[in-house]
């Protein structure tokens, strides 16, 4: 029995002493601690991750319930009735703009065309200003209706928030127990029909008011005077066609009145595509709130664009030059300088912006031999092209390190091959190592752009904060134009908004735009970068 | 063995010294300029000498890695360096086509290499026309992560030349003279790095000969292939032998026998013994090549 333990496990000898006693704690060896140290330190990792996630979710898409209310009350206030008026309102005021852009035009044309004084200039435009104040006051009974509206629909509208705030008031009474204080609070239900029964009313006035407008209107073109010039009297016939048009609108207004319905339910597509669509982001507004991306998503696209444009050509370029041209001290003097502008805070930068970048621009701008730039000369200082231009500093120190590891990760092989084959540096340059790192290179510019896009310090200072979208009329002067930006807007009014409000939420819905975007764009980056490595081998 | 019979083999290695004074005043100007005499593997006659290392010490940064090195090589042979590892063979291939220029810190301190009489260390020598005219074959096959047809006509365009025609002509050529045409005749347009490793280094070849160097570097060729890729540049070896020269570096001795008409053994940086392929693994002069020949160290 005790015979083959004895000949499985025969008495190692003396002096091979290979086993050791291992200190455990918990235990755990010192192996497993440190095992259990670092595992630990990437679950944390995922965990944060996810938390983050979870919390922009439930956060921002608590936003959608919310903007489907303050949508429903839009309409059922008659907030949304008022607006078609306002609309047409608004429409003539644009028509009027355009005529005092005309009179300026053909004031220049009288002084600088015919050398007229200043008064001559206004005497002769006597008979035009006459045509301007009959065409701008014909809109006034409209004008007199709808502010009439505005304030029934207001009253309406505030007496359904006050209603809602003393039901949150009794909600919260009754949650501490005081039934009896909850009992008192007064709660007055809004009815929607009968509060919008005077509103509605008022229809017949509006039609009579608006074929009063439309016959004025018309009859106001025929004192049209004709302007000095062939170009002013184009414009003068652009403006007859425009009004035209308009009026032509006019009866689809009443129409939109006649079958409007405040018992319609919004639709829950409309939620969404009033943010992701809406054209204005306004908040705090004695009317309505909107809440849509558009003007801060093209304010972060034309910063990122304008950035791109300047730091792909640097940073790639210099990346091409240390990696392949430059001597090794040129390298080691350049090098850190570059990486060294990714030390500096973005709040320094975004300071140096308005303190010395913005104005050195704009006075630029102001010099006469440079009045081809187009949008040259401006006047704000803090503007797209001011944050574009940070930007790319910021955006190059990334672009060149990424791509000097592209570029170095080229085989030296191939470089030599090409070499051996008599091409010159110039021509291995461009045939072999960029495009066997274009991939890498790619990579490269898109974490840059992830970099530029969710920058927030420089593009709150320095491109000028106007939640407008920019006028793209004029082509390339655009980038003179001040703007807002996703990550500048949650900055700016995080701090402010209370806690769970429909803006706070809608605040968290950009982040979670801001975040998605970034996702896309490093996975686009790391699925370049993948498949780069394998056409290498 | 296959060994091709050595073409010449009445100019001994110590070449008489008198062709080597003359030749500098007989064509001074270097042919290495693009107008001068078109590329071809014809212009030097069968044994002549084509290239003439004299004298030449050649140092990284300090390190002295080539002490005096003379060596006449011929056209339209093949020539084997052979030698332990770190002895300079690969060093001095490198310094035939200048591509030790790519490496910071190597310079040619003393002495001469000479091309048809032409010193390619002189400053008004175009590497760039130089390296057309020696090509090379590395170590470890490298082809372009381009097209199989891009590979081969690189160095063509490089050069300017654009008709398609000619372009489809010399690819055929090219690929047809490194033994690749009628494995990839149907995959031009496929990418050079999905060929097998003997295919690829095959492919190289071809992209050395499609500009019809004069000198073919070959730097170890077979030492990252299998035995069979290895027979078939080989026969590849034997075959281009009648158009160009070839220099080849290798580590296998047979391979050196096999192929070449004349073997250069170098150790630590010297050259030791230069003769027939033949004499000197049949006998050769020096003891230290006697003993690596037959293997007792290296």
């Amino acid at each position: 029995m005790s015979e083959p333990t004895t000949i499985a496990a025969p008495a190692a000898p003396a002096g091979f002493a290979i086993q050791k006693k291992r200190l455990r704690l918990l235990g755990l060896t010192v192996d497993d601690t440190i095992k259990a140290f670092f595992g630990g330190n990437a679950v944390v990792a995922i965990v944060v991750l996810t938390l983050i996630t979870f919390f922009l979710m439930q956060e921002g898409l608590g936003f959608f319930a919310q903007n489907r209310q303050s949508l429903q009350v839009y309409r059922q206030a008659g907030l949304e009735y008022v607006d078609f008026i306002r609309t047409e309102v608004d429409d003539h005021t644009a028509l009027t703009r355009y005529l005092s852009d005309l009179r300026l035009r053909q004031l220049t044309a009288l002084t600088e065309g015919r050398k007229l004084s200043l008064d001559e200039a206004n005497a002769a435009l006597a008979n035009f200003d006459k045509f301007s104040d009959t065409f701008s006051s014909t809109v006034d009974p409209v004008r007199s209706l709808l502010s009439d509206l505005t304030e029934q629909a207001t009253a309406i509208k505030t007496k359904f928030i006050v209603t809602g705030d003393k039901k949150e008031e009794r909600a919260q009474l009754l949650a501490e127990g005081k039934t009896a204080e909850a009992a008192a609070v007064k709660i007055e239900e809004t009815d929607f029909a009968a509060e919008l029964k005077p509103l509605l009313a008022t229809l017949p006035a509006f039609k009579e008011a608006n074929r009063e407008f439309s016959r004025a209107l018309t009859a106001s073109l025929e004192g049209a005077p004709v302007p000095p010039t062939p170009e002013l009297v184009a414009r003068m016939e652009r403006l007859k066609q425009l009004t035209r048009d308009y009026l032509a609108r006019l009866p689809s207004v009443e129409r939109s009145l006649e079958t409007w319905d405040y018992t319609l339910p919004i639709p829950a597509w409309k939620t969404v595509s009033s943010f992701v669509f809406g054209r204005q982001w306004l908040t705090a507004s004695f009317w309505q709130d909107w809440y849509g991306v558009i003007p801060l998503f093209i304010g972060s696209l034309m910063v990122s664009i304008v950035a791109l444009t300047l730091a792909v050509p640097l940073g790639v370029g210099a990346a091409i030059y240390i990696n392949q041209i430059a001597s090794l001290r040129e390298q080691r003097v350049i090098k850190p300088c570059i990486e060294f502008i990714s030390a500096i805070p973005s709040v320094v930068l975004g300071f140096f912006g308005i303190a010395v970048l913005g104005q050195a621009l704009r006075a630029l701008s102001q010099f006469s031999w440079l009045s081809w730039v187009p949008g040259f000369p401006y006047s704000e200082r803090l503007n797209i092209l001011t944050a574009g231009c940070l930007l790319a500093l910021i955006a190059v120190p990334t672009i060149f390190t990424l791509a000097e590891d592209a570029l170095n990760n080229v085989p030296r092989a191939l470089k030599e091959a090409s070499f051996a084959l008599g091409a010159s540096r110039l021509q291995t340059i461009v045939r072999i190592i960029v495009p066997a790192s274009l991939s890498g290179i790619i990579s490269a510019v898109l974490l840059g752009l992830g970099r530029v896009v969710g920058e927030t310090m420089v593009v709150l200072l320095c491109a000028g904060n106007r939640i407008a979208i920019p006028d793209f009329t004029d082509g390339l002067s655009v980038v003179t134009q001040p703007v807002h930006t996703m990550t500048g807007i949650i900055a700016q009014e995080m701090g402010e908004v209370v806690r769970g409000s429909i803006h706070y939420r809608a605040l968290f819905v950009v982040g979670l735009v801001l975040f998605v975007l970034s996702l896309i764009i490093n996975y686009a980056a790391q699925k370049i970068v993948r498949k780069y490595r394998i056409s290498i081998g | 063995m296959v060994i091709a019979a050595p073409i010449l083999m009445d100019t001994p290695p110590s070449a008489p010294a008198k062709s080597s004074a003359e030749k500098p005043s007989v064509r001074p100007m270097p042919s290495f300029v693009p107008s001068a005499a078109g590329p071809g593997a014809s212009t030097a006659p069968i044994g002549k000498t084509l290239v003439d290392i004299s004298h030449l010490d050649f140092f990284y940064n300090t390190s002295q890695a080539l002490h005096d090195i003379n060596l006449k090589i011929e056209a339209k042979n093949v020539t084997a360096f052979i030698g332990p590892s770190g002895c300079g063979k690969s060093t001095l291939l490198r310094c035939l086509n200048r591509m030790n220029d790519l490496i910071d810190g190597t310079r040619v301190a003393r002495g001469t290499i000479k091309i048809h009489g032409v010193d390619i260390y002189q400053p008004d020598v175009d590497v760039i026309e130089l390296r057309k005219r020696v090509g090379m074959v590395f170590q470890k096959s490298n082809p372009f992560p381009k097209s199989i047809y891009e590979n081969i006509t690189f160095g063509l365009r490089l050069q300017g030349m654009n008709d398609s025609a000619k372009l489809d002509e010399i690819v055929e050529k090219s690929l047809r003279g490194a033994a690749l045409w009628d494995e990839v005749k149907d995959r031009l347009g496929a990418s050079g790095l999905g060929l097998s490793g003997g295919q690829q280094q095959r492919l190289c070849i071809a992209r050395a000969i499609a500009v019809e160097p004069e000198v073919i570097l070959m730097d170890e060729p077979c030492s990252a292939l299998d035995p069979v890729a290895t027979a078939k540049v080989e026969e590849l070896i034997q075959e281009l032998r009648s158009r160009f020269t070839i220099i080849i570096v290798t580590h296998n001795m047979q391979q050196a026998a096999r192929c070449s008409d004349k073997t250069a053994f170098f150790y630590l940086g010297k050259l030791i013994e230069f003769a027939d392929t033949r004499d000197i693994f049949t006998k050769p002069a020096n003891a230290q090549t006697e003993a690596y020949v037959s293997g007792r160290f290296g």
